[in-house]
């Protein structure tokens, strides 16, 4: 994920996931919307087809934080604590994307927007940790400081990824469990949706991408100005 | 194994001679409850529900105060330069100061939730998982706390940052301490307290291991 040193206008990987992501974008809400109604929630179940991928993409960018705040935290490169910035910026908008989607989705289904559940609690908490990673970011003046707070944050709080994901099967939640099940590979969904939400899973991690390289690229120019 | 029991002792018993330290602690604690038990009260079911908030909050400031004391003495006499230069791998460091903190934080949570159960009507029946719900909490919180004071030990007047750089990773450790602690309190079952204390361990067991790991990378550079 790393570019030049110094660019002067992002490269172009970027411009090819961010175009790319935002051409099938409409094809993606197309596929989701010709998926069959389910069983039990009918039309409603169509919401699955944001609410999971913006969900699994907010995890996938918080573990690339954590991956990158490791790797300033041994390399002391400050480009690392750049890309994991952009990657705790973007998975903040997912998981918000995802939390919000969320709520739409409960209030005709539960009947109620919010609930204080296993998986709601752990994920608002995971979305109060990252929030905290740029509230730390924004208190501490000195660069040298900053970067290595941070990449503390990136690294501890990351633990919250794996408690978020494995709240509706360690804890008994009113959320419903993993469809498809990373830990059993198990798959408890009907083929059509399956491919409908795979298309989209795809969209939005072409657009993750696009948007943590072009975020990172800001990131540089930020860096660059303040060197300056 | 032998220099962490060391340094935490060495600590210990400097902070016991020089009791100003104990006693701003245990004097700021005390007012806080008081405080708490003023404004919520005088009715018993309101004090009752407060409770292990209040408790929680007490508690979070107390390790937070002693953390950064922990490191404080160090800079003050030069002594954090000494202790960097033993050879071998740093982390013995940072379990040294945890766990000279561990000890005097666990008989100090005793004693607030003594004052507590006085104050705010806390019924203490079921002691040994109050007990062991005050462990694991402040376990976890003393972990990340140390790791954060070693962190801008260096620094002068950054100890104000503390609280906010602890913000983000303690919030799961304190938010499931109080649930643990009101769910006692209000007589749930043990099966589902024990929910929120698997939590409490997994943050405990991470936030300890990474805490130790990272301890020597963030203390030098």
């Amino acid at each position: 994920m790393l570019k030049a040193a110094n660019p002067d206008r992002p490269d172009l990987l970027t411009w090819v996931f961010l175009a790319l992501g935002l051409a099938l974008l409409p094809v993606g809400l197309y596929v989701a919307l010709s998926a069959p109604p389910d069983v039990n929630q009918g039309y409603l179940a169509r919401i699955m087809y944001l609410h999971v991928p913006t969900a699994w993409l907010g995890y996938l960018a918080f573990f690339v934080t954590f991956l990158y705040s490791l790797l300033y935290l041994f390399r002391q490169d400050p480009r690392y604590d750049r890309v994991a910035s952009a990657s705790a910026e973007i998975g903040l908008v997912f998981m918000g994307l995802a939390l919000v989607t969320g709520m739409l989705w409960a209030r005709p289904t539960w009947g109620v927007y919010w609930t204080w559940e296993p998986r709601l609690t752990t994920t608002a908490i995971l979305f109060a940790v990252y929030v905290g990673y740029f509230l730390l970011r924004g208190a501490i003046e000195d660069p040298e400081l900053r970067r290595k707070a941070a990449a503390a944050v990136g690294v501890l709080g990351f633990i919250n990824v794996p408690i978020s994901y494995m709240s509706v099967k360690w804890w008994r939640s009113l959320h419903q469990t993993q469809s498809i099940d990373l830990t059993t590979g198990k798959i408890h969904m009907a083929p059509e949706m399956l491919q409908a939400l795979l298309f989209n899973l795809l969209v939005f991690t072409l657009l993750y991408l696009g948007f943590v390289r072009f975020r990172g690229f800001l990131a540089a120019l930020e860096a660059r100005r303040e060197e300056a | 194994m032998r220099r962490v029991l060391l340094l935490a002792l060495r600590d210990l018993r400097l902070e016991v001679r020089d009791r100003s330290g104990l006693l701003s602690l245990l004097a700021f604690f005390a007012v806080m409850l008081f405080v708490m038990a003023l404004a919520l009260g005088p009715e018993e079911a309101p004090l009752r529900r407060a409770a292990p908030g209040v408790l929680w909050v007490a508690l979070a400031f107390m390790s937070t105060l002693l953390s950064s004391r922990a490191f404080a003495l160090e800079v003050e006499e030069g002594t954090l330069d000494d202790l960097l230069l033993t050879p071998g791998g740093k982390e013995w460091i940072y379990l040294g100061k945890l766990l000279f903190q561990l000890l005097l934080l666990f008989p100090l949570s005793l004693l607030a939730l003594l004052v507590a159960a006085g104050l705010f009507y806390l019924p203490l029946e079921r002691g040994l998982p109050l007990l062991f719900t005050l462990f694991l909490g402040v376990l976890g919180y003393a972990s990340v706390a140390t790791f954060y004071a070693g962190l801008l030990a260096r620094l002068r007047g950054r100890e104000a940052l503390l609280p906010l750089l602890l913000f983000s990773l303690v919030v799961p450790v304190v938010l499931a301490s109080v649930r643990a602690t009101a769910g006692l309190v209000e007589g749930l079952p043990v099966a589902e307290v024990a929910d929120w204390w698997r939590l409490l361990l997994v943050f405990d067991v991470v936030y300890v291991t990474a805490s130790a790991l990272l301890f020597p990378v963030v203390l030098e550079g």
